[in-house]
């Protein structure tokens, strides 16, 4: 009598599934083997759509902007070593606000979210100066959003921007 | 080129923001996508996947064909939610294409999603283009799933491109260790 051969100890799987989701999509009209498209018109929909939920935003993002203010007035009169939540709460805010501005027509809420971000992150520093650094992003996005300033902004955007970078520049020197 | 028809695509949308959440809702079904259905985060989700297993009729679809989730969500967020779907034993399907929708961009929360298997990155802020584009690329370019001791989801080598070092991987196709599963149609 032979033993049994021994099972084949398997360290690696590959799965080749067949493409299901192509198939469904193909509708007979896309071949294997061959690439397809999303209808034109489809897209155009797609993109009014877009466009007419987009037009909410400076009243809907007003929230967010509120509720980053309620940290920053919260932040003020704590001691600076009692300030890391708050400014993780920001960051947390500034996380979605960086996330969203550009989809909506709105870049420099993304340029302004994102410095923010960069600004709160782990063990940033939390002294009067870098709450003075709040203030200046919460300010240019306010002035963004209350002056609908789209695109780049222009002139408008482009010394909102310097003014940022300026306030930046000096509460950071100033903390050293 | 041909057309694709989305009409019999059912997407699962995973996202706690709710105007975000209704722009893509918006933008899904204007690209043709038939059936969309949404979460408002991993938890739900996990719930709406049972109920599409164990009641379809109520849950209003068969089958999931794609997930596209936030990252950041409380309480159960998008890595976790993904890490359920891959390898949960209550998963329905852990080949499911997962779109992760992120704001974050930083090389190591890639590489987190990448080896927790996800199919797609979708950075925030998006456009009607770069979803659709997305949509279209998890369609068109499926990968092979790998499964070893430590990793289970899609083929995280994208493209063969040619090296010229040493070849360290231990384990070659034909190797006895290596099994490779095709379904009832073949790769």
């Amino acid at each position: 009598m032979t033993a049994p051969a021994p099972r084949k100890q398997v360290k690696v799987r590959f799965y080749r599934l067949r493409s299901r989701l192509k198939e469904k999509c193909s509708g007979g009209n896309v071949k294997a083997g061959e690439t397809g498209s999303l209808a034109a018109e489809a897209l155009a929909k797609a993109e009014a759509e877009f466009e007419k939920v987009a037009e909410d935003y400076p009243d809907w993002v007003g929230g967010y902007l509120g509720a980053l203010y309620k940290e920053f007035e919260a932040v003020k009169p704590r001691a600076a070593d009692m300030r890391l939540p708050n400014f993780h709460r920001i960051n947390q805010l500034a996380h979605e606000l960086k996330g969203q501005g550009g989809t909506f027509g709105y870049p420099l809420i993304t340029t302004f979210g994102k410095s923010l971000y960069d600004a709160t992150v782990g063990q940033c520093g939390t002294t009067d100066n870098h709450v003075e650094i709040l203030k200046a992003h919460i300010d240019a996005m306010q002035a963004v959003i209350k002056g609908r300033v789209k695109g780049e902004g222009g002139e408008i955007g482009a010394e909102l921007l310097k003014s940022l970078q300026s306030a930046i520049e000096k509460y950071s020197k100033a903390a050293g | 080129m041909a057309q694709y028809n989305l009409d019999r695509l059912a997407i699962l949308l995973v996202e706690d923001n709710s105007y975000i959440r209704s722009l893509l809702h918006t933008a899904l079904k204007a690209l043709g996508i038939g059936t969309v259905k949404t979460a408002k985060e991993g938890g739900e989700a996990i719930e709406f996947i049972k109920l599409v297993q164990s009641n379809p009729v109520k849950a209003g679809i068969m089958s999931i064909d794609m997930i596209i989730s936030n990252w950041q969500m409380s309480p159960v967020d998008g890595s976790m939610f993904l890490r359920w779907v891959r390898r949960h034993k209550e998963s329905t399907d852990r080949f499911v294409p997962f779109v992760m929708l992120t704001g974050y961009a930083d090389e190591d929360k890639v590489a987190e999603a990448r080896d927790l298997g996800v199919t797609e990155m979708l950075a925030k802020p998006f456009s009607v283009d770069t979803v659709a584009n997305k949509v279209l690329q998890v369609i068109e370019r499926p990968r092979q799933f790998v499964h070893t001791s430590n990793y289970f989801g899609p083929d995280r080598r994208r493209q063969v491109l040619p090296y010229h070092g040493d070849d360290r991987r231990k384990l070659k196709e034909t190797d006895e260790a290596v099994e490779v599963v095709y379904d009832s149609a073949g790769a």
